[in-house]
């Protein structure tokens, strides 16, 4: 009967069962008002609805408004705003934006009228689909200037809205969420250094709840299953056939053997389907989910996966080219090309150089990395099998450069969305409903936002040494140092190439071959 | 079952398609003047990083200069989220006006420059300014 029966959110998690980490650990849904928002069932649907209006708001700039770049919502919240505020935020708490996520709202809707029948096909449960749109958006922003076209962003902000219905109206769970999309699949990787995770509070509970709603979902009260007739034996059949009225984790994490935040969109239903009040939004350290080895529930063992690995390089080494693509030295790069190949026409060139810097670079470098571990280490195991082991240690000076080129572009720019706002509200109303536009409004110079560049890249290195330090400890233990260096090494290299391309004076790109 | 899902699919991809498509020829009307000319120049040139001196003649559809017009000139850079700089230019002969502007940053920059005629006509007109250079 306690499957169908069970207990509602009433007592609190004893404080004898609880471990002195555990009881020690920060709580978000133990905060005064906030916890008490979180808890409520309304409170993502209240956080999605005004990112919806937004989003509207700027699709609508995107095609009825200017068609400068500067001057449109849509290019300047799509990359200068929320661009900034999703990986600072992941920074300073966790995963919000997918927890607020405007796309998911619209598949709700979707939801109740298709009723999506159909499981994800078996074999693109994975992380490839994901990582092929991820090189995608970032082939297609370089390509056709993304930044610059209002239009293009409203189509781009249009067209994942559709995507998200599609794959969600026909596919069972979150699918979309999972398998498809390139933003989340960003900020799960992200969301590894981020201060609070979705975790269970006290596993002692776990071990004893029989009904795992937080991944099964809680079905109607007893009282629905009494009202049918059905007792005894007959009785949890019965109950199985019962609506669900809360569902449980649609991305096949299963709260007490769930590790980290990969994965975990923050949509915090395992937290009103447990029936034990025992699932919180509890602090930990960044990044060290990514020095913990072994099986996590949804996902299996990061270090054998090769779509993870491939996802961990794409992520870091996307982030080193995303930047490199914003200073003058690609058109050099864009010359040669051209010289060697003589190529003229922009998406061959630009093809090639995401070769170079997805593909060929990371070989060469993530290969060497592996060749002296397991020289130095006199392991048997496989080149591809060392790379696999080590690669989630890019993830953290990955994380360090994308947040210090998109914190930049934030920090000096996001006070311009007031000029932009009042200028919009000005040709919308034909009046200064907000005000005339203070053109001047910018944000904070580039010489204080340097040094916190340089700093949170540096974290990120110092972070993936740690990383690096424990996975040798594991894969080596009596020749730790051996196994670390190249690693090591390899962390700095790309510090350095960061620092370097953050030194030179950014050269918002448009023009083919530098315009030559 | 699974025929009329698609078809709803198919249904909302098609609107929202539409939509899509209908909105590129819905901006708003732009109130020019096009029989004016305006013809701009920059020194340096090609353009650098830093203040460049802005020359700009202003005739009529004759090919008459058009003296005492307000002209400002607005600089921004492609990207969204860069602070814009101005230049209000001064008459420095009939027709011809001059001023300075900052490019702050080297890159693809766009000039929007907007005049008001003596005779109450407003002419905006965009000009694109590729590659300023960095020093």
């Amino acid at each position: 009967m306690t499957a169908v029966a069970p207990e509602r959110k009433t007592s609190p998690v004893p404080a004898k069962r609880q471990s002195p980490r555990q009881a020690a650990r920060f709580d978000l849904l133990r905060v005064p008002l906030l916890g008490r928002f979180l808890q409520w069932r309304g409170s993502r649907v209240a956080m999605q609805i005004p990112v919806l209006l937004l989003g509207l708001v700027m699709i609508a700039h995107a095609f009825w408004g200017p068609e400068l770049a500067p001057k449109n919502l849509a290019t300047l919240l799509t990359w200068v705003h929320f661009r900034g505020l999703v990986v600072v935020v992941i920074l300073l708490a966790g995963n919000l934006f997918c927890m607020a996520c405007p796309f998911m709202w619209p598949r709700e809707l979707a939801r109740r009228l298709f009723s999506p029948r159909w499981r994800w096909p078996r074999a693109l449960r994975n992380k490839w689909p994901a990582i092929a749109l991820f090189v995608a958006v970032l082939f297609v922003y370089e390509l056709f200037d993304l930044w610059a076209s209002p239009y293009w962003t409203g189509v781009l902000i249009v067209g994942y809205f559709a995507a998200a219905l599609l794959v969600d109206a026909l596919f069972q769970r979150a699918s979309f969420c999972k398998y498809v999309c390139p933003i989340g699949q960003f900020n799960f990787l992200s969301a590894t250094m981020a201060p609070l995770e979705v975790a269970v509070r006290d596993r002692g509970i776990c071990t004893s709840c029989a009904t795992k709603d937080c991944i099964r979902g809680r079905r109607a009260e007893v009282a629905t299953s009494r009202a049918v007739g059905a007792e005894g034996p007959s009785c949890a059949a019965a109950a199985m056939q019962l609506p669900i009225v809360q569902r449980g984790c649609e991305l096949a994490l299963f709260q007490p053997r769930k590790v980290g935040n990969l994965d975990c969109t923050f949509c915090l239903d395992c937290v009103y389907a447990c029936p034990h009040d025992n699932v919180g939004i509890l602090a930990r350290l960044p990044a060290e989910e990514l020095a913990t080895e072994g099986t996590r529930s949804g996902i299996g063992q990061v270090a054998r996966r090769f779509d993870f690995t491939v996802l961990a390089v794409v992520f870091t080494f996307g982030a080193l080219l995303n930047a490199f693509a914003m200073i003058s030295p690609v058109y050099v790069v864009e010359q040669w090309i051209s010289r060697v190949t003589g190529l003229t026409v922009e998406w061959p060139i630009l093809a090639s150089i995401f070769a170079l810097a997805l593909v060929l670079e990371p070989a060469i470098l993530l290969g060497g990395a592996a060749a002296i571990t397991r020289r130095v280490a006199g392991s048997r195991d496989s080149l591809l099998a060392i790379v696999k082991g080590f690669a989630r240690s890019l993830v953290p000076i990955g994380f360090g450069i994308w947040l210090a080129h998109y914190g930049f572009h934030f920090l000096t720019g996001f006070l311009t969305v007031i000029p932009v706002a009042q200028n919009a509200a000005l040709q919308s109303f034909g009046y200064p409903l907000l005000g005339d536009p203070i053109w001047q409004l910018g944000g904070l110079p580039q010489s204080i936002v340097f040094p916190m560049e340089i700093g949170i890249m540096s974290l990120g290195l110092v972070g993936s040494w740690i990383v690096a330090w424990s996975i040798a400890r594991e894969h080596s233990p009596r020749r730790a140092v051996g196994s670390f260096v190249p690693w090591g090494v390899l962390h700095l290299l790309l510090y350095v190439s960061a620092v370097w391309i953050m030194t030179q004076p950014m050269s918002m790109r448009g023009t083919f071959l530098g315009g030559v | 079952m699974e025929r009329r899902m698609l078809r709803r699919s198919g249904a909302v991809l098609v609107c929202v398609c539409a939509v899509v498509a209908m909105s590129g020829g819905c901006r708003p009307a732009s109130s020019d003047a096009p029989e004016i000319q305006i013809q701009l120049t920059l020194q340096p040139s090609p353009p650098q990083v830093g203040d460049a001196d802005v020359s700009l003649k202003m005739t009529d559809a004759a090919g008459a200069p058009l003296a005492g017009a307000e002209v400002r000139v607005e600089g921004n850079m492609n990207h969204a989220g860069m602070k814009p700089s101005f230049a209000d230019l001064k008459e420095v002969e009939p027709g011809k006006y001059s001023g300075t502007l900052d490019f702050t940053m080297g890159g693809d920059w766009f000039l929007l420059v907007t005049a008001k005629t003596p005779d109450g006509k407003s002419v905006e007109r965009k000009i694109d300014v590729p590659g300023v250079q960095t020093k």
